[in-house]
């Protein structure tokens, strides 16, 4: 398993246009990919399930992934996470 | 007989036509249905996921291939819920629990609906609505029922009825529209008024006396409505509709006649819309060009920040249809009660008196500069006007002027062309601008009234709110000295003043304000033919003696009832 630790960074926080854009990117990996935050861990590639965390700026999250493609699901997400979706 | 239910007419006009109800129970569906064997019950679910996905990728398709982003952006999101394993999870759950598909499935989007609804930010909250419609989407698509076909026109009923509903159907298809709550200020309402189409609202629980399907008579004059009419009793109808057709083609003959009293004073009568489209309609009720083009939809329904050159070629699209008549383009006037991705607005006890409008344009230049390059860039092709909602106070003119003008020297870097003859003036709904009007109309070009937020503010009352809706009066006779006010500061600085609220399509509103100096009247253009009429039977003397008795009028109330004696 491989993970990574980030915070959020992006004014709107991870819902709508950056949580699809998330799940979109997730769902390429073969791994099983998960968000850890608050406390809970949810399947990365659920639209609901990551929106309803409610992951604001400055959200501590942790991202991991067990499969073949771990290394490479983890690295892309925190980027897209730490390039603040693209958004600004 | 007829089933009789009294509403509030609101938007004149006999509607004959069936009822399709807007927000469907689907319980009846669900107590007959029979579900079968649990495994058999999971794999239809499961089915039924993939075929009304599939189904919507056609749709998709279909909006994008038509330009119809927005629509096509919807149900993207719509789709990837149903493709969401968090949703077939639950429906999993949920039907070990109850064995029925389709209320799994129902129960399912319920559950997940709660937990956004539940959330502290609006924007969460927003998306319960959307997985609520998944729900019911797929549980109908399990129980057999069809969307319904519109065969003949329909008269659209619903307690709330989303304008979503409205928007989608196809104009000639509507009769009429039946509201369950009381606004006549709910945006269905407002989209019902630029399309003339005959509505009655505040009929309550009158609503669950009707089914899908059933033959129905509206008459939006007097609220009535018939629910299953005998053969007599459509019979009835026959004169009014007869004469509604004799006032249609009355109305038509004045098209393209100006709007001038009998000692030849002008006033320049203009339309309000919310998409280029409406100009079309606007043209054919004789309209003199846009005096309010609500840019909202522009910003709605889109994920991000909408880019200058996709706004450009809508603000274009309207200035060309209004072939060389001035079209006043408002920026955007959004605040919390319409949460958007791209606008963190945040959970405010009052959106109303929050950050919105001018607040949040002058805050944030990369939503406020593309749309002032997009309006002066379209400014070319015809007449723009740039027009800043929500204004407060002469600084915030200033700063918003000082946007346009940087506007242009960017647009100017980039060798882009644009007009240097664009208009630039303020709304004038706060009572604070109204107030200031005769030091503002130092630096404007225009002054446009909106009468909806300035009766609101000024008279602090909710117009949503049907308790106190009886408060709700443009003839106020605050609201009244506000108004001349605005206007009266304009003329004297040489500038002009118009309106672009409900009060301008009002007859009896358009011969005070004429007679206070009013250059433009802006109105949903199915309402110009009547003001028209009105005002080109009276002589600007006679007008100027009926402002006269009502300034000095004391009650709101006594002023309508004064006004509603007199017969044009």
């Amino acid at each position: 398993m491989t993970e990574a630790t980030t915070t959020i960074e992006n004014k709107t926080g991870i819902h709508a246009r950056p949580a699809s854009l998330f799940v979109q990117t997730a769902s390429k990996f073969k791994s099983k990919v998960q968000i850890k935050a608050k406390g809970k861990t949810v399947d990365a590639k659920s639209i609901l399930m990551i929106m309803s965390m409610g992951l604001v700026k400055g959200t501590e999250i942790t991202i991991s992934a067990d499969g073949p493609d771990e290394a490479d699901a983890v690295s892309t997400l925190k980027e897209l996470v730490d390039a603040k979706f693209n958004e600004e | 007989m007829a089933d009789k239910i009294k509403g509030k007419g609101v938007i004149s006009g006999i509607a004959v036509g069936t009822i399709l109800l807007a927000g469907q129970n689907l319980d009846g569906y669900l107590v007959n249905y029979k579900p079968g064997k649990l495994d058999a019950e999971k794999k239809k679910a499961a089915a039924a996921l993939v075929e009304v996905a599939e189904g919507m990728k056609k749709s998709i398709d279909d909006f994008n291939s038509k330009g119809l982003k927005e629509q096509a952006a919807i149900l993207e999101a719509h789709r990837m819920i149903i493709e969401d394993p968090a949703l077939s999870g639950a429906i999993d759950e949920k039907l070990n629990e109850c064995g029925s598909a389709p209320k799994a499935v129902l129960d399912a989007a319920e559950v997940n609906a709660q937990i956004f609804e539940s959330m502290e930010d609006e924007v969460f909250r927003g998306r319960a609505v959307d997985i609520r419609d998944v729900g019911k989407r797929i549980a109908k698509f399990l129980l057999g029922i069809k969307e319904p076909e519109i065969a003949g026109k329909v008269i659209v009923a619903g307690k709330e009825i989303e304008p979503s509903v409205i928007a989608g159907l196809p104009t000639d298809k509507i009769a009429g529209v039946i509201l369950g709550a009381g606004s006549t200020t709910a945006h269905a309402v407002i989209i019902a008024k630029t399309r003339a189409i005959p509505t009655v609202v505040g009929v309550g629980k009158g609503i669950e006396q009707m089914a899908d399907g059933d033959p129905a008579i509206l008459d939006g004059g007097t609220g009535d409505i018939l629910i299953r009419p005998s053969a007599e009793e459509r019979a009835s109808y026959d004169e009014k509709i007869k004469k509604q057709e004799e006032l249609k083609a009355y109305y038509a003959t004045l098209k393209t006649l100006p709007a001038k009293t009998l000692d030849g004073v002008e006033v320049d009568l203009v339309a309000n819309i919310g998409s280029p489209a409406d100009v079309d309609a606007a043209n054919g009720f004789g309209a003199q060009g846009v005096g309010l083009f609500r840019s909202e939809f522009v910003f709605m329904g889109k994920t991000d920040v909408p880019k200058e050159e996709d706004q450009f070629k809508e603000y274009k699209a309207a200035v060309e249809k209004c072939n060389g008549n001035l079209c006043v383009i408002r920026t955007m006037d959004i605040g919390g009660d319409k949460p958007l991705p791209y606008i963190q607005v945040g959970a405010e006890e009052n959106p109303f008196l929050g950050y919105r409008a001018i607040r949040i344009s002058l805050k944030r230049e990369d939503l406020f500069m593309p749309q002032l390059k997009a309006i002066l860039r379209a400014g070319k092709f015809g007449k723009a006007a740039i027009m800043f909602p929500m204004v407060i106070n002469v600084q915030e003119f200033l700063d918003a002027k000082a946007m346009v003008e940087k506007a242009k020297r960017e647009l100017a870097a980039e060798g882009k062309d644009y007009s240097d003859d664009v208009q630039v003036g303020i709304m004038v709904e706060t009572p604070a601008a109204a107030v200031m009007t005769p030091i503002l109309a130092k630096y404007v070009d225009f002054f446009s009234i909106g009468t909806n937020d300035l009766v609101q503010y000024t008279l602090a009352v909710d117009r949503g709110n049907a308790q106190i809706s009886y408060l709700y009066n443009h003839f106020n006779p605050a609201v009244l000295r506000l108004i001349k006010r605005t206007i009266e500061s304009a003329n004297k600085e040489g500038k002009w003043a118009g309106m672009c609220g409900e009060m301008a399509s009002d007859p009896c509103a358009a011969i005070l304000l004429m007679a206070m100096g009013i250059k433009e009247l802006s109105m949903s253009a199915p309402s110009i033919p009547r003001v028209k009429e009105v005002i080109r039977k009276i002589t600007s003397t006679e007008a100027k003696n009926i402002l006269d008795k009502v300034m000095e009028m004391e009650d709101g109330d006594k002023i309508k009832d004064y006004l509603a004696t007199l017969t044009f």
